[in-house]
């Protein structure tokens, strides 16, 4: 039978607001993170091929964009983590309201930001 | 209960165990990213690593296959693109955890 289900209309016809630009950040992030989980999948795998294989990836991750990858990602898991929590609220009937849908946007936008350096000082060691 | 019912809770359900999850390993992560071999083999041969970061990848890839599957849903019209598309998405995320645990168990 023909799927007759409707698209999602293109989302250059709406006006931006921070529950759209929540919205898909949530989903890009999404898309991020699995990707990102997908290597440190291969990265982990790796470690069975011994210390000799393992130069060319320790030289990555030592490296200035191997150091811009790994604090991208903080920021991705951030931004998806409090994103996914800011959806089980609204799931359970919270948040709806037009003025709270904005503040928890925002904090979704700059709590992630916070979160990330968290993340780095703690795991770090610098805290 | 319809499917869509049954997809969307397991989405909630999986994002639930997969919070907490997500915070262990980006800390960890975080961590132990630039160390050494040793370090990093040190760190994934732990019998507690080894037991969360198997949750942690077998659901993230459950959670994401379910929700880029809703992705799907929504922009792709084709329904023979949309099953291929599918198909490979759900074998991917059977596939790739499953070659990882094999790995991480066999690691010394």
């Amino acid at each position: 039978m023909e799927n007759r289900n409707p698209l999602s209309p293109h989302i250059q016809i709406y006006r931006w607001h921070i529950s759209s630009l929540v919205s898909i950040s949530h989903r890009i992030t999404g898309i991020i993170n699995i990707v990102a989980t997908t290597l440190i999948c291969i990265w982990a795998s790796s470690l069975i091929l011994g210390d000799t294989n393992y130069d060319f990836i320790n030289l990555f991750l030592t490296s200035i964009f191997g150091k811009f990858i790994a604090i991208g990602l903080a920021w991705s898991f951030s931004f998806q983590i409090l994103s996914e929590t800011r959806h089980l609220l609204m799931d359970m009937g919270y948040g709806f309201e037009l003025q709270t849908t904005r503040i928890t946007g925002l904090v979704v936008i700059f709590g992630s930001v916070l979160l990330t350096i968290l993340i780095y000082l703690i795991g770090r060691n610098f805290i | 209960m319809n499917l869509a019912t049954k997809k969307w809770i397991f989405l909630k359900i999986s994002s639930i165990i997969l919070l907490p999850l997500m915070v262990w390993f980006i800390f960890n992560f975080i961590a132990i990213y630039d160390q050494s071999y040793e370090e990093v083999l040190k760190f994934f041969s732990n019998s507690t690593t080894k037991f969360l970061f198997s949750l942690f990848i077998v659901f993230a890839y459950f959670f994401s296959s379910l929700s880029i599957s809703e992705v799907f849903e929504d922009y792709i019209s084709n329904d023979k693109i949309k099953n291929v598309a599918n198909r490979l998405l759900f074998l991917s995320a059977i596939i790739i955890p499953l070659l990882t645990i094999i790995s991480l168990f066999n690691l010394n």
